[in-house]
């Protein structure tokens, strides 16, 4: 029973659009001191790398930037089937606020990872198969979005894209399994894995909170842009005059 | 300092790495509020209420 109240509560405009504002200033200051702490600890604290020496600092930025932009688009698939298959103006909201947001990370990983491989392998580039996967991720993103711009009515916009958003979730196990799937360059998982995770506490903990860090920095991008999705399909709604006044 | 910036000569690497990472962190949140401001006005001008 409580289940379905806070289903139906979910599914409510104007209870989500007070949710975000309420809690957005919360998740905000948390990640931005999770963030904080964890930049202190990734280029001061840690030990450096008996490899990669100072380099691998470069994974405390990579490997957020990358993880999130799988996890961004796995919340914009959900979001998008629950639309789909329930209806639910908000979840439709939600994978459209999603989708900025992870182009930009998986923008940032591309970028970083570059950075991160030239030292590393001796090239910015290689169409090898983690890369080229998360080069897909992004015209996926691009594909979702350019498709939301294109069609006027938003009724037939959302079930498009999310049509789109929930087919392409496919290639998120394709990047994360790639490294183990085919030969690449890239390093398989260092704290992503079953068990004991490779790394050293005193190198492994700042990866962690930037995770954490970032991970609460997506949910308050994502409230923030809820509220404006929001309000922009809300087109009569007395709750938007109420929460505008 | 100057050691601390080199970072073992990876410095001219892993500082646009940080640069980009947390740009790109930086302008996401500008763009949301931007994106919730601009949202509100058109609202309000819809709703013809007072700006």
């Amino acid at each position: 029973m409580a289940t379905w109240t806070w289903f139906h509560r979910l599914a409510s405009p104007p209870h989500v659009y007070a949710f975000a504002r309420r809690w957005t200033p919360w998740f905000g200051g948390c990640a931005a001191v999770a963030i904080v702490v964890a930049l202190y600890g990734g280029l001061v604290l840690a030990p450096a790398d008996y490899q990669q020496k100072d380099a691998f600092r470069m994974v405390y930025v990579h490997a957020p930037t990358a993880w999130l932009s799988l996890m961004i688009y796995t919340t914009m698939a959900i979001a998008a089937a629950v639309g789909l298959i329930w209806r639910m103006k908000v979840a439709h909201a939600a994978a459209a606020a999603c989708a900025p947001v992870g182009a930009w990370m998986t923008v940032a990983a591309l970028g970083t990872g570059m950075l991160y491989g030239k030292p590393m392998w001796g090239t910015y580039w290689v169409w090898d198969p983690r890369l080229t996967a998360e080069l897909v991720l992004l015209f996926l993103y691009f594909g979702y979005m350019g498709l939301r711009a294109g069609i006027e009515d938003p009724v037939k916009a959302d079930k498009a894209s999310a049509v789109l958003a929930v087919v392409g979730v496919i290639n998120v196990p394709i990047i994360k399994f790639s490294v183990e799937w085919w030969n690449s360059l890239h390093q398989t998982a260092t704290v992503m894995q079953m068990g004991k995770p490779k790394m050293d506490f005193d190198m492994l903990w700042p990866l962690l909170l930037m995770l954490l860090g970032f991970l609460l920095y997506f949910i308050t991008v994502l409230l923030i842009r809820l509220r404006a999705e929001l309000l922009r399909r809300e087109r009569n709604a007395s709750w938007v005059r109420e929460v505008l006044a | 300092m100057n050691e601390f910036l080199e970072m073992g000569g990876y410095g001219k690497y892993l500082w646009p790495t940080f640069a980009l990472g947390i740009g790109v962190v930086i302008l996401n949140l500008v763009l949301a509020l931007n994106s919730l401001a601009a949202a509100k006005q058109e609202a309000r001008r819809r709703l013809e209420m007072p700006q």
